[in-house]
């Protein structure tokens, strides 16, 4: 009798109290964590976290934590072992051509059918984007990454520099014939003055010679199928050729590989007339050069070209469908005009999202400096940036042949022939189990 | 001829010395110049000097909880380890039981193995354990250590057994015999292994990144990154050296304190 009572006593209390504690959850915030590398200078992690927040005042739905996590490479490393662990993030600002292979090893979700519960297509969504940042974020017709921070190369040069060496700083060189007659010009022996600089570290270095070949007419890549490469055409031949010109007979480009310090130190200190620089780092040279500088497109030879850099937001798999909505809903604010250009503001990045420019904020900001203005102007030549399978390796395989050739251990041709026969050993095992395999 | 080579030999310490703490001399310079003076590489520059890189670098981070929490790290796993390696360095120095040696071998290979190669299964043991994202969990994988249990053997092995058999003969038993009488008699050793393992794990970068998410976790290598490492830049050079000093800061101080002691466990030790 007694424990029927007490049962019974014990289950009216109980059903409210189950009630109440489901209410509660409801709401209850959904924590969700964004991993975030931090690619350049300053106090970029504390204006993350400031940002994000900022977000979780907005709103009530969702918690966000935001780790830090290196480099960009530290970070895809990060990701990987997280999710080989079973604990992925919600979200990730990864390197946009590391996206690729995170597709390739069915490892991130699409966005589709969360772009589609807003109405829109993939295609449509995509629209509001800069053109050339598609081929990094659509995969096999999937959105795969929405751009979150990008870059492009630019050219930095002095204006005393100009003025001492007889140049106008009006017109900075355009075209290739210009950009080795001005590193000519600007070059004092004894590396009192070097013409030009250019980081030819990991990473950078690919970059800025996937820029040369672009610039020379050249692919460089298959931007549609992850497994070729074009390291040993015409176009590449021609750029790896404008290299050895200036390093090795000019001597305008100091032997050997520098890295990003020793070129905005060198050119801080006007010991370099010009460098090629990340428009990442816009806000860092503007706060630390002293001396008057200009910024301008990257030279031609066949016709005018950038490649993308930066970081794109993606939804590693193994996330319950709770947690990847938050993190859409993070996504979308995050890449909203509003938050892009403030973010482009405080870091020299592009705003990817073109509506971030017609903001009265960004407006004022591209005004008010005329090298935001150039960096903004070069994106109708972008191009895409250089992913493949195994996208390290691949473009490691190019990138030691023009460190070699930065220090005169080999010449243009060899190099060409050299790092296209090290990128196909590499992508080998991915031709074979895709574009080679054919029906028995 | 004796002299001459005591000369040489003290030219040849100097220049070595010289080489190791330019290096510091210049992170020290540099520390102290605000801005990004051109040149940044000078060891004698004219000035202006400063300390406002050290309060920017201190704003730029949790300092106050970075260091806790790397002590917090440093101490839990010294603490862990001196229990596992002075038990385990006694086990392979004095018992005798089937298979000693090829467990000492395995023990061993522990020192060859490179940390980064676990990280993944590292840290799929994590999750399963919980201690994913948790201080905890960075310290795990240390608990036991190969080296440590390698020096407490041969530590213990040159500690004359009479000590053990005295002890016995009071009626010590084992647990006893090794705190009261082995461990005291083993102490620069086990203060040579304290040295190499708080600096490793202070130092170390790698596994906190991955073993945690949380900011409120993070410890000072990790935190010091986030507002220094820059590739896509340059660096402000004087807050990096900055930064760096407030990491390095206080294992500096503490050598610099105990350096005789130190020295003399080294030496004892035969670890140099």
């Amino acid at each position: 009798m007694t424990i029927t009572r007490r049962a019974a006593m014990g289950a009216a209390l109980a059903l409210p109290a189950a009630n109440l504690v489901r209410a509660a959850r409801a709401a209850e915030p959904v924590a969700i964590d964004l991993f975030f590398p931090v690619p350049v200078q300053g106090m970029l992690a504390n204006e993350m976290q400031t940002l994000i927040e900022r977000f979780n005042g907005q709103q009530p739905e969702v918690r966000v934590t935001a780790a830090y996590t290196g480099s960009y490479d530290d970070t895809n490393l990060k990701t990987r072992a997280a999710i080989k662990a079973g604990r992925p993030p919600a979200a990730v600002i990864m390197s946009a051509n590391f996206v690729r292979e995170y597709v390739i090893n069915d490892e991130v979700d699409a966005f589709d059918d969360l772009i589609g519960q807003d109405g829109k297509t993939p295609s449509e969504y995509m629209d509001a984007f800069w053109p050339a940042l598609r081929p990094n974020a659509v995969i096999d017709g999937r959105v795969y990454g929405i751009p979150f921070q990008n870059s492009t190369p630019l050219l930095y040069y002095g204006v005393d520099a100009f003025r001492d060496a007889g140049l106008d700083p009006d017109h900075p060189p355009a075209t290739w014939a210009e950009w080795v007659d001005a590193a000519v010009k600007l070059t004092r022996p004894n590396g009192q003055r070097w013409g030009l600089m250019f980081p030819g570290t990991y990473d950078y270095c690919g970059w800025i010679t996937s820029g040369l070949v672009m610039s020379n007419g050249g692919q460089y890549f298959n931007h549609d199928y992850g497994g070729e490469v074009f390291y040993d055409a015409p176009s590449a031949l021609g750029a790896l050729s404008l290299l050895d010109l200036m390093v090795n007979k000019h001597k305008a480009i100091p032997p050997g590989v520098s890295d990003a310090n020793a070129c905005t130190g060198a050119f801080f200190a006007g010991r370099t007339g010009m460098m090629v620089l990340s428009t990442g780092s816009l806000s860092f040279v503007r706060s630390n050069m002293k001396s008057p500088y200009r910024v301008a497109f990257m030279p031609r030879n066949l016709r005018n070209a950038a490649p993308i850099g930066g970081g794109s937001l993606i939804l590693p798999k193994g996330n319950t469908p709770e947690r990847r909505q938050a993190a859409w809903k993070l996504v979308n604010w995050l890449t909203s005009p509003e938050i892009s250009g403030e973010w482009s503001r405080f870091t020299g990045y592009f705003a990817p999202r073109k509506a971030a420019y017609d903001l009265p904020d960004m407006k004022a900001y591209v005004q008010q400096y005329p090298d935001a203005k150039v960096a903004l102007d070069q994106l109708q030549y972008a191009v895409p940036w250089f992913d493949t399978y195994s996208t390290v390796a691949v473009r490691k395989a190019m990138e030691d042949q023009v460190q070699a050739l930065l220090s005169a251990k080999t010449t243009p041709a060899e190099a060409a022939a050299a790092a296209q026969k090290g990128a196909d050993a590499l992508l080998r095992p991915y031709v074979e189990r895709t574009a080679l395999k054919l029906p028995a | 001829m004796r002299a001459e080579r005591r000369l040489l030999a003290t030219v040849a310490i100097g220049a070595a010395a010289i080489a190791w703490a330019l290096p510091f001399a210049w992170m020290a310079v540099a520390s102290l110049r605000p801005g990004v003076p051109p040149d940044i590489a000078s060891l004698t520059p004219p000035g202006p000097f400063g300390l406002g890189n050290y309060a920017l670098a201190w704003r730029s981070g949790s300092f106050p909880l970075w260091y806790l929490n790397t002590l917090l790290m440093c101490g839990g796993i010294l603490a862990v380890q001196l229990v596992t390696i002075t038990a385990a360095g006694y086990a392979f120095a004095r018992l005798r039981f089937a298979g000693r040696e090829t467990l000492f071998a395995l023990f061993m290979l522990q020192i060859l193995l490179i940390p980064a190669l676990l990280i993944v299964p590292n840290l799929a043991t994590l999750v399963r354990l919980h201690l994913y994202d948790r201080l905890l969990g960075i310290m795990a994988p240390y608990f036991a250590s190969g080296f440590g249990v390698f020096l407490m053997r041969q530590t213990f092995r040159a500690i004359p057994r009479d000590y053990e058999e005295a002890a016995m003969l009071d009626g010590a038993r084992i647990p006893a015999l090794i705190r009261h009488v082995l461990a005291p008699l083993a102490r620069p050793g086990l203060v040579a292994f304290a040295i190499i393992s708080v600096t490793a794990h202070w130092n170390e970068f790698l596994w906190p990144l991955m073993a945690v998410v949380s900011p409120s976790r993070q410890v000072l290598t990790v935190g010091l990154a986030s507002f220094t490492a820059g590739a896509e830049a340059g660096s402000a050079w004087g807050m990096v050296a900055a930064g760096t000093f407030l990491v390095a800061g206080p294992l500096l101080i503490l050598f610099l304190l105990f350096q005789r002691r130190f020295v003399s466990s080294f030496m004892f030790s035969g670890i140099k």
